[in-house]
């Protein structure tokens, strides 16, 4: 292979990482917001992954293989505690408890010092997670989601979406999917922290707040919730755009949001707006 | 001491309520979690602050320029960003998404053209002397901002109880198309909503930024999130309610950081938050309408 | 995988690469600094530091027999994976051999394992949380750690000013604070100083009144205060306020450190005493040359952080001219041995990587809204 090959792919390592992890995040946003749901917790989960995968893999050094799937299902166990009270009320409610949710873990985590490194968070954690494996899930998830959205369910969730109280009405059973699809969505963002903290080598307990909740749920909003690609073209957009847009330095935020504002007022479906085809 | 803690929980918590008045007043009546509502804020400080700094303007005319400013500014971002999803019944979810970008994009403008170094009104803008009785001390600032903040609170109350624009935004909070039926005039009722909100927020920034002594672009997101906490625990566009719950959150962090523990005090607001989103959703009073899915 | 597979192969291309790298009358040095969002103003002093020094530099010859030194900043908005981007892109496509920053300690944790494996020299100016040079034998940091400065402060508060008790505050939720204080607490203990009460407060949290009321009741000799200068300016605002004495002295970090302080804080900044690495006011021919240059290039004073990465850009540029080449390992080589004087005093770098000496740290008392050094 070529020098500038590698060269190249040095220059982009973290970026192709990020993508594929953000592609994740994306997803793990589309499972709830293909039904009409609005969690902001992805970053939170995302965060609680990442700490539950870092600490296993520091402190008792587990093999990678068992420390995925226990950094999926801790996340999944808080979105069950969570989800229960919050589903019953509008939407609205769920969004601000898990905002919520991501405050309190963030107190969590600069207070258990001697656990989590507080606010110095924890370094040195190996770098795992191949590009291979990120991308070999991501596939796997998108393929998942796309069985799923032509399948019986996926009806049921888009005509929750289009429809909730008629969905009910039709016999869907709207708490199960709604708590099903909450957990889902952190078991995703739990994996997609666990993966970028062993790509980052370093976690902070600031990484996982509001800005960045807010950053997962752009990607599926630029991307539109049409088909599982849909979201991860949003997350690989908004991750390529601020490296993209680095020569305008002070203005680049700016740009960004206006991106976002743009994408929803005249592109409500997204940028891929095409919708699943059914089987028949 | 214990006196001296709980006056400045009383300061802490006005300022939340303060904060919160318009932020709820949004919520209930458009239905629209705003973000841009962090940005009227700011908008607010930095326009008192320019005309403390470059006429001397005293802070009787500061104040009410600074609140109108936020207010114009909230009409016109309110009117190009949310008119046409207005229009479209497009729903909780892109009108959070758009007010999201929009607060990015502003935020980091008025960074770039301002900076981010905080800045702060001219000594003895207002006089620094602080009155003390039976050992508590309070300042003038703090006393204007407890004093602004049930002002403020009786004033929109009787606002929305006894005048006609107060009847139309009620109608509006309950029901648009009902209200439109009724021969409201939906669009005017918007835009007057959109200005209160913005000149409580500006208003808001203007006495907190006052207090604190720190104004910069970003002021107003780290005020969001107790916002958010507060709002719902007074219950969605109850103004009282902000009132109550944003003195109680403040009283209840300086004493946990005054008696418990100082790490704590951050999650004081958020615990509160998710006790009453499990038990008692509606809000401290119970009048918000919680809708059930 | 393959890039150990590479090395052998790449030294037969290294030869032919380095010959045109030769003809090339610039040496590219990177920088990371946080240029954007809320805590632009101190990329933006660091910027201003290397560019003055970029100046001088240039001005005087250049490096290597003639060449000029040419700077790319990149920006990391405070955001660590932005950092570690922008290492990456300096690295892989700009080929710089010395990279300058980045600004915080955090960003550079990220960052400093990247640099260190494809063995580029990394030079921090403001990172000072312990462990940052243990990354590798390719970082280096030219701002004394908070654990050099503070014990200094300290004693001198013991000495001079008779501290005996004293109540601790700061930020807990930022990796700057958090570690300086670590260090303020073991420099207390070790000089057996009586620690009254330890009170923590969020960085961006503008409300310290019940820390500060439960202080009051204390009565401690001295406040220490390890945050970034924004908080700080508002708990010294506020224990005034309360009506904690201005014989209460507040002792800062490295946050303190910083003119706004007195701006904000006015009068109730009095008797604060914070030690430094650099002095504004410091009276050497060297200093007043930077002080004036810098007024004359930006029309307004330089703080600590400009003064590091003015020295910083002087010492990089003189181990790449002893060097004799433009390489990171040869550069890594003379940095060790590099001795330079600068505005902040005679520096070396220790076995380390980190700077040798607190000869230069002076301790600074404010008076009138502005520092001092203390007689």
């Amino acid at each position: 292979m070529a020098e500038w090959l590698d060269d190249f792919l040095f220059t982009y390592e973290t970026l192709i990482h990020a993508l594929g992890i953000h592609g994740l995040l994306a997803l793990s946003m589309y499972c709830v917001m293909a039904l009409g749901q609005l969690s902001l917790g992805q970053a939170a989960f995302m965060g609680l992954g990442a700490y539950t995968g870092a600490l296993l893999t520091l402190k008792l050094g587990l093999p990678f293989w068992l420390v995925l799937p226990i950094s999926a299902l801790v996340p999944a166990l808080v979105a069950l505690i969570i989800g229960g009270p919050t589903l019953r009320l509008s939407g609205v409610y769920l969004a601000i408890a898990t905002i919520a949710l991501g405050e309190v873990l963030r107190v969590l985590y600069i207070n258990a010092e001697s656990l989590t490194g507080g606010a110095l968070g924890l370094s040195g954690i190996p770098q795992k997670a191949s590009l291979g494996l990120v991308y070999g899930l991501l596939a796997l998830c998108i393929a998942g989601f796309w069985a799923i959205g032509r399948s019986k369910i996926g009806r049921a969730m888009e005509a929750m979406r289009e429809d909730e109280m008629a969905a009910g009405v039709m016999g869907v059973n709207l708490p199960l999917y709604k708590l099903g699809a909450l957990v889902a969505s952190a078991m995703l963002a739990g994996l997609a922290g666990s993966l970028a903290a062993h790509s980052n080598s370093f976690i902070g307990p600031n990484e996982y707040g509001f800005e960045t909740a807010v950053t997962i749920l752009s990607f599926a909003l630029l991307g539109g919730i049409g088909t599982p690609i849909a979201p991860v073209v949003g997350a690989v957009v908004l991750t390529a755009l601020p490296e993209v847009l680095r020569p305008l330095a002070d203005f680049r935020l700016v740009i960004n949001g206006l991106i976002i504002v743009l994408a929803v007022l005249f592109l409500p479906r997204g940028i891929v707006p095409f919708r699943l085809r059914r089987a028949p | 001491m214990l006196s001296q803690q709980l006056v400045n929980g009383l300061v802490l918590g006005s300022t939340y309520a303060l904060f919160a008045l318009g932020f709820t007043l949004i919520f209930g009546v458009l239905r629209v979690i705003n973000l841009t509502y962090g940005f009227y804020f700011s908008v607010g400080a930095f326009v008192a602050l320019w005309l403390a700094r470059s006429f001397g303007a005293s802070i009787w005319i500061a104040l009410p320029l600074g609140s109108l400013a936020a207010g114009l500014v909230a009409v016109v971002v309110d009117g190009v960003l949310l008119t046409r999803l207005r229009r479209t019944k497009a729903g909780e979810l892109p009108s959070l998404m758009v007010t999201l970008g929009a607060v990015l994009a502003l935020y980091s403008l008025m960074a770039a053209l301002i900076g981010t170094d905080i800045q702060r009104f001219p000594f003895g803008f207002v006089g620094s002397t602080a009155l003390e009785f039976a050992g508590i001390r309070v300042s003038l600032v703090q006393m204007l901002i407890v004093g602004t903040a049930f002002v403020l609170v009786a004033v929109l109350f009787l606002l929305l109880q006894h005048t006609r624009l107060g009847l139309m935004i009620r109608a509006l909070a309950e029901n648009e198309d009902a209200a439109r039926l009724m021969g409201i005039n939906v669009d005017a009722t918007v835009v007057a909503v959109s200005f209160l909100s913005g000149l409580l927020g500006g208003a808001a920034g203007v006495l907190i930024g006052l207090n604190f002594n720190a104004i910069q672009p970003f002021m107003g997101e780290a005020m969001m999130l107790r916002g958010f906490a507060v709002i719902i625990i007074g219950g969605l566009g109850d103004i009282r309610g902000a009132l109550v719950a944003g003195i109680l959150l403040g009283v209840l962090e300086v004493l946990t950081a005054g008696y418990l523990s100082s790490n704590a005090k951050e999650a004081v607001g958020f615990t509160i938050l998710v006790l009453t989103l499990w038990f008692r959703p509606v809000g401290l009073f119970g009048r918000a309408q919680v809708k059930r899915a | 995988m393959f890039r150990s597979f590479l090395v052998t192969g790449a030294v037969a291309v290294a030869a032919v690469a380095v010959t045109p790298a030769f003809a090339q009358q610039t040496v590219t040095v990177g920088a990371i600094e946080i240029l954007s969002g809320p805590s632009a103003a101190y990329g933006t002093a660091i910027k201003a530091g290397l560019e003055l020094a970029l100046d001088e530099i240039n001005a005087a010859g250049g490096v290597l027999g003639g060449k000029k030194v040419a700077l790319i900043v990149e920006d990391s908005a405070g955001n660590k994976d932005q950092a570690v981007n922008a290492a990456r892109k300096l690295v892989g496509r700009d080929k710089v051999p010395v990279i300058i920053g980045p600004t915080l300690s955090n960003e550079m944790f990220a960052v400093g394992p990247v640099t260190n494996e494809r063995k580029v020299v990394t030079v921090g100016t403001s990172t000072t949380a312990v462990g940052i040079t243990a990354m590798g034998p390719y970082i280096f940091r030219t701002s004394l750690p908070e654990a050099d400065v503070v014990p200094v402060t300290l004693k001198t508060a013991q000495e001079k000013f008779g501290v005996k008790t004293i109540a601790m505050m700061y930020a807990n939720d930022d990796a700057f604070s958090k570690s300086g204080f670590d260090s303020m607490k073991a420099a207390a203990e070790k000089l057996g100083l009586k620690i009254a009460t330890i009170e923590a407060f969020g960085s961006k949290d503008s409300d310290f009144s019940a820390q500060l009321t439960k202080i009051k009741g204390l009565n401690v000799d001295a406040i220490t205060v390890s945050a970034l200068v924004e908080p700080i300016s508002g708990v010294v605002l506020q224990a005034r306020q309360l009506g904690i004495p201005a014989s209460v002295r507040f002792i800062g970090g490295n946050g303190a450190n910083s003119p706004k302080l007195g701006e904000i804080a006015g009068e109730a900044a009095e008797g604060l005493l914070v030690g430094s690495p650099w002095f504004v006011d410091k009276k050497d021919a060297i200093n007043d040359k930077f002080v004036a240059d810098f007024r004359k290039k930006y029309s307004k004073d330089p703080d600590q952080f400009a003064a590091q990465a003015y020295d910083t850009m002087h010492i990089v540029a003189k181990a790449i001219d002893t060097a004799g080449a433009a390489e990171s390992d040869k550069i890594r080589e003379t940095l060790l041995k590099t001795n330079h004087t600068g505005v902040m005093g005679p520096f070396t770098f220790t076995e380390g990587r980190d700077p040798a000496s607190t000869e230069g740290v002076v301790v600074l008392g404010m008076k009138g809204g502005k520092f001092q050094i203390l007689q």
